[in-house]
C-alpha cells in the first residue's frame, strides 16, 4: 500500500513533467506537494475579477504544432491539452541617459537582424554570426549525444572549436572577441534577467541557447495562465493511475542501510519507493536527512554553490484597457544603463525591471475594458533588509511597488495609479512562503560562471552521490527557467523509467 | 567572422572540470541549514504560520448573545507569538462541536497594534441555530484552548489601490473588521480615514459604542444609522444612496461593506446609483452560502435528495451523506471528515479539490475557481453542492 516505484517529491515545474513521464510508462507514482495547488511559481491566482499570471513572461522553446520544439513536444507527446498562445515580438528595451536606446526587436532571425541593424547601423553581420554559433554549438552537441557522450577529442578540437569556446567562455567575452559594438551587445543582452546572472559571468552557450530559443519559435503562453500548464499534467497523472497528494510535505527522507534513499516521510506516514526524484532543492532534501546518509561531495557540492535568483512582482489589475491607458507592449524592459553588470549592481535603485501586459498576447486574460500588468524586477532574499520585521513588511513592499509604478508612468507618460483595481505584490518573502526554497529563491543555485549548466551537465553522475535519487526542476543541471524545469523533469523521468523498466 | 572567436582558447573548455571540482573541494562540509533559517522564510513564517495556537485570556460579554473573547498565543502548544495582520483580516478558528470537525472564519476585531501587545480580539454574536457561534459562546472561557489559522484575507486598505476616504458600511456583527480598521487609523498604523456608517437595529444593539466615540476625530466619523428607534445624532432607516451622499467627500471615496446578506441584498442596489467605479467598491466575504435553490439556474429536480460523497483524502478514503442543500465543505465536517477551509465563500481556494465523479452546482456568485480549474474539473467544496452520488479528492487539513 505505502510502496511506490516512483515517489515524486514537490509538484513544480519538473516535478509535474517527471511524474506524468513516469505514470504514462505505467510506473506505480506518487507525487508529493507541501502547496495546495501544483505548480510551484505556475499557478495563478484571484483577486476580485482578476486572475493572475504570478511568474511566467514568456515560455521559450515551445513551437507550433506545425513546427514543434521540445516544449509543445514534451505537453504533446504527454496528452497534456493546452491551448498556446504566440507573441512575435522578442521585447522593447528602453534605456535612459545620455546613451539610451528604445529598441523593439522582433522575433525570427531575418527580423531580429533587421531590428538590430536598424538599432545599430552596421551590426548585423556581427549579430548574425553571434547567433550562428548556436547552431555550431547545436551541431556539436549532436555529434556528442551520437558518441553517447563519449566525442573523439580530436573531432571536438578540429570540427567543434567554437563549441568549446562558446561552453567555456562567458556571453560577454564571445560578444567581445566579435568586436560587437557596446549599444548591439546591450540591446543582446538584455534576456540577462531570464537566466538571473549578468552576461560578463553567464556561460555563452546557456545564453545563446535560451535566446535563440526565443527568436527560433516565438515566445509562448498558455491561455489559462500558467495554472492550465500546471492542470494539463496533474490532468496526464491522473489519467495514467498515478497519485497526487496535496498539503503532503515530504518532512524527512528515509534511507536503507547502504546510503540509498527508500522512501520519504509524509502526513506522519512512511512512504517507500524504488526511485524517488527530487523537485526540491538539495538544500531542503539533505536538511531532512540523516546527515550521515548524505556523501560528503553533495554536501560540499550545496555549501559551495550560491543561491539563484529571486524576484519582487507588482501584479495590477486595471479598470481600463491597455489601449486606453496607453501601453503599446507585451514585455517592456527597462534600465538606467545598458550593461548586464550595471543592472544587477543597481537592483536595490530602482535601475532595472520589466512591464508587462498579458492582454497583448492574451486579449481575454481579463475582463472586457480591463487588463492586467505585472512589473517584475530582481530580488535576492539577501536584498530583503536585515531588520525587516513581519510588521514592517506590507510598507516595505508597498513602497517599493509605488517607486516602480510611478517610474514608468513617468518614463512612458501614461497613467496607471489611478486605474488600479486590484493589486498584489510578490516578494522573495512570498517565494519562500510558497515554494519553500531558502531565502525564497526562484531560480535555484546561481548558473554562475564556474558552476556554468554545462558543466553541471557533464558533472551530473558524479553531483548525485545518493543512489536511487535524482534531481529535477530550476536547481537542476539546466538551470533555471520553466522551459529547463519541464525538460529537466521530463528527462529524470524517462531515466527512472529506463532504470526500473529496462531500455537505454 | 566567426574566426574572430579563434583568439580565445578552446582548451579553456578542459579547464571547466577541475576548477569546479576544485569549488567543491574547498567548500564547507557543514551539514545544511533548514530554510527556516534564511530572514525572508522567518518573515512569511512569521506572516503565514500553518496554524496558530491560542487561548482565551479574557471574555467581555456585551450580552449573553454577544462576547469579545481575548486570546493569546499559547505556548505550552507551541506557538511562541502571534502573527502580525492588517485590519479586516480574519482568523480561521477551528472547533469541534461532538463528533464534527469544522472551521468558521471570523474577523479579527482588535488592532494590528494590539496583536504586537500579544493578542487578537474576536466578537462573536450569536447565529440563531448557528452551530459555531452558539458554540462559542456557550463553551469558550478563559483557559480554553483554540488553533485557528494564520490571518486571511484581503478586505484590507491597500494605500495604491483605494481612495484615501474609506466609507464603510457596517451591518450587526459585520463591525468587527471595521473596528479593527479604525483603531489601526487611530494608531497610525493606516493612513485613511474612515467614515463608519454602522445600521444597528435598536440603539442598545449597538457594539463598541463608547470606544468609537472616544476615537473620532479628523480621521474617523461615526453614524449610526437604526433600523427601529432613535437615538440622538443617529440616523434612521437603511442605509441608502443619498444617506452614503449625503456623508460622502468631495472627491473620489473607497466603500467597503460587511455585513449581513440581507444587509447586502439592500445596500449594493443602492450603491450602483451611486455609478462608482468597481475599483473603489469593497465586500468583505459573503459567508456561507445557503440555500442554492433559490437561483434562477439551480435544477429543482434535485431539491430535497441526499447524495452519497466519496471523499478521498492522502489516499484515505471516506464517504459521507451530502444533502443537496449542503455544500460539499459542510457534508464533509458533519460525516466526521476534517477538510481543509479559510474563507468559506467561495473564494479564497484553501479547500481547492479535484471532482473525480458527479455532477455538481457552484453559483456564479460565489465561484472564485480559477479558468483552467473549470477546463480540468475542480472545485471549492465550501461553494458546491451536488447534483448526483459524487467523488472528490480532497487535501488534508493542514496543522
Amino acid at each position: 500500500m505505502n510502496n511506490y516505484d516512483v515517489i515524486v517529491v514537490g509538484a513544480g515545474n519538473g516535478g509535474l513533467a517527471a511524474a506524468a513521464n513516469t505514470t504514462k510508462a505505467g510506473l506505480k507514482t506518487l507525487l508529493l506537494e507541501k502547496h495546495n495547488l501544483p505548480g510551484g511559481c505556475a499557478t495563478s491566482f484571484r483577486r476580485g475579477r482578476f486572475e493572475f499570471e504570478p511568474s511566467l513572461h514568456e515560455l521559450c522553446g515551445v513551437g507550433t504544432k506545425e513546427k514543434p520544439d521540445d516544449i509543445y513536444n514534451i505537453f504533446a507527446s504527454l496528452g497534456a491539452d493546452v491551448e498556446w498562445r504566440y507573441e512575435d515580438t522578442m521585447y522593447r528595451t528602453i534605456v535612459r541617459g545620455e546613451n539610451g536606446y528604445d529598441v523593439t526587436l522582433k522575433a525570427f532571425r531575418e527580423p531580429f537582424y533587421d531590428s538590430m541593424e536598424a538599432a545599430v547601423p552596421g551590426c548585423r553581420e556581427k549579430v548574425k554570426a553571434f547567433i550562428e554559433l548556436n547552431d555550431k554549438c547545436d551541431a556539436a552537441l549532436d555529434y556528442v549525444a551520437k558518441k553517447n557522450g563519449n566525442p573523439n577529442p580530436l573531432v571536438m578540437i578540429f570540427k567543434h572549436a567554437d563549441f568549446m569556446r562558446c561552453a567555456s567562455h562567458s556571453t560577454e567575452q564571445i560578444l567581445d572577441a566579435l568586436e560587437m559594438p557596446e549599444k548591439a551587445k546591450n540591446i543582446l543582452t538584455t534576456y540577462w534577467g531570464y537566466l538571473g546572472v549578468p552576461t560578463d559571468e553567464l556561460n555563452c552557450l546557456h545564453f545563446l541557447s535560451m535566446l535563440t530559443s526565443y527568436m527560433d519559435n516565438g515566445a509562448a503562453m498558455p491561455h489559462l495562465r500558467s495554472h492550465e500548464l500546471s492542470l494539463s499534467l496533474c490532468d496526464v497523472i491522473i489519467k495514467n493511475g498515478g497519485e497526487i497528494r496535496y498539503n503532503s510535505e515530504v518532512t524527512e527522507f528515509l534511507y536503507n542501510e547502504d546510503g540509498s534513499i527508500a522512501g520519504v516521510v509524509a502526513n506522519g506516514e512512511k512512504l517507500y519507493a524504488k526511485e524517488v526524484i527530487s523537485n526540491v532543492i538539495a538544500n531542503n532534501v539533505f536538511a531532512r536527512s540523516d546527515a550521515k546518509k548524505i556523501p560528503e561531495r553533495d554536501v560540499k557540492l550545496a555549501n559551495a554553490r550560491t543561491f539563484g535568483m529571486s524576484v519582487a512582482t507588482i501584479y495590477l489589475g486595471l479598470d481600463a484597457t491597455a489601449d486606453e491607458i496607453g501601453i503599446k507592449d507585451y514585455t517592456v524592459f527597462v534600465a538606467n544603463d545598458g550593461n548586464a553588470r550595471a543592472q544587477d549592481d543597481n537592483r536595490l535603485n530602482y535601475g532595472f525591471y520589466i512591464v508587462n501586459c498579458l492582454n497583448k498576447v492574451v486579449p481575454d486574460a481579463s475582463p472586457e475594458g480591463t487588463c492586467q500588468m505585472f512589473f517584475t524586477m530582481p530580488l535576492n532574499g539577501s536584498d530583503i533588509p536585515k531588520d525587516l520585521k513581519p510588521e514592517e513588511y506590507k510598507k516595505y513592499k508597498n513602497d517599493l511597488a509605488e517607486k516602480y509604478i510611478r517610474d514608468y508612468e513617468q518614463l512612458m507618460g501614461i497613467n496607471i495609479m489611478d486605474h488600479i483595481e486590484e493589486i498584489s505584490i510578490a516578494t522573495p518573502v512570498t517565494f519562500a512562503r510558497y515554494l519553500g526554497t531558502p531565502e525564497g529563491t526562484i531560480y535555484g543555485y546561481r548558473t554562475s560562471g564556474w558552476d556554468n549548466v554545462i558543466i553541471r551537465n557533464q558533472s551530473q553522475v558524479k553531483d548525485n552521490g545518493i543512489k536511487n535519487l535524482c534531481f529535477c526542476g530550476g536547481h537542476g543541471i539546466l538551470g533555471d527557467g520553466y522551459s529547463s524545469a519541464y525538460k529537466t523533469g521530463e528527462e529524470a523521468g524517462i531515466r527512472v523509467v529506463n532504470k526500473l523498466k529496462g531500455g537505454k | 567572422m566567426a574566426s574572430k572567436i579563434s583568439k580565445l582558447s578552446p582548451a579553456d573548455f578542459l579547464k571547466l572540470e577541475p576548477e569546479r571540482e576544485n569549488r567543491i573541494k574547498e567548500a564547507s562540509s557543514q551539514a545544511l541549514q533548514h530554510e527556516d533559517s534564511y530572514h525572508p522564510n522567518q518573515i512569511a513564517n512569521a506572516l503565514h504560520p500553518d496554524v496558530q495556537h491560542l487561548k482565551v485570556e479574557k471574555v467581555d460579554a456585551f450580552s449573553d448573545d454577544v462576547k469579545t473573547y481575548t486570546l493569546v498565543a499559547d505556548q505550552e502548544a507551541g506557538t511562541d507569538k502571534i502573527a502580525y495582520f492588517s485590519a479586516g483580516q480574519y482568523l480561521s478558528v477551528r472547533l469541534k462541536v461532538g463528533s464534527i470537525e469544522l472551521t468558521r472564519p471570523y474577523s479579527i476585531s482588535s488592532s494590528p497594534k494590539n496583536a504586537l501587545e500579544g493578542y487578537y480580539q474576536l466578537t462573536i454574536k450569536r447565529v440563531e441555530g448557528g452551530l459555531a457561534s452558539e458554540y462559542i459562546l456557550d463553551n469558550w472561557a478563559v483557559g480554553t484552548k483554540v488553533s485557528v489559522s494564520a490571518p486571511q484575507g484581503v478586505f484590507t486598505y491597500e494605500r495604491l489601490r483605494d481612495a484615501k476616504v474609506v466609507i464603510g458600511i457596517a451591518g450587526g456583527s459585520g463591525i468587527t473588521p471595521f473596528r479593527s480598521l479604525a483603531k489601526a487609523i487611530h494608531d497610525g498604523d493606516e493612513d485613511c480615514s474612515l467614515i463608519l456608517l454602522y445600521g444597528s437595529r435598536t440603539k442598545d444593539d449597538i457594539l463598541f459604542l463608547d470606544e468609537f466615540n472616544a476615537m473620532v476625530g479628523d480621521k474617523f466619523k461615526l453614524v449610526n444609522v437604526l433600523s427601529a428607534g432613535e437615538m440622538e445624532g443617529a440616523e434612521s432607516g437603511f442605509i441608502t444612496a443619498d444617506l452614503i451622499k449625503k456623508y460622502a467627500p468631495e472627491g473620489n471615496y473607497s466603500i467597503f461593506l460587511c455585513g449581513p446578506q440581507a444587509m447586502y441584498n439592500f445596500v449594493d442596489k443602492e450603491i450602483e446609483k451611486l455609478g462608482l467605479r468597481k475599483k473603489f467598491i469593497r465586500h468583505e466575504l459573503f459567508g456561507e452560502y445557503r440555500n442554492p435553490e433559490k437561483e434562477s439556474d439551480y435544477p429543482q429536480e434535485v431539491v430535497g435528495k441526499t447524495f452519497k460523497l466519496k471523499v478521498v483524502m492522502a489516499g484515505a478514503v471516506s464517504e459521507v451523506e451530502c444533502n443537496a442543500n449542503e455544500t460539499m465543505l459542510s457534508a464533509m465536517e458533519r460525516g466526521g471528515v476534517l477538510a481543509p477551509a479559510n474563507c468559506r465563500s467561495g473564494e479564497c481556494g484553501w479547500c481547492h479539490s479535484r471532482l473525480v465523479s458527479g455532477e455538481v452546482y457552484v453559483p456564479t456568485r460565489g465561484d472564485g475557481r480559477r479558468l483552467a480549474d473549470l477546463k480540468f474539473g475542480y472545485v471549492h467544496p465550501c461553494m458546491t453542492f451536488p447534483l448526483s452520488d459524487c467523488e472528490i479528492d480532497v487535501p488534508p487539513f493542514k496543522a
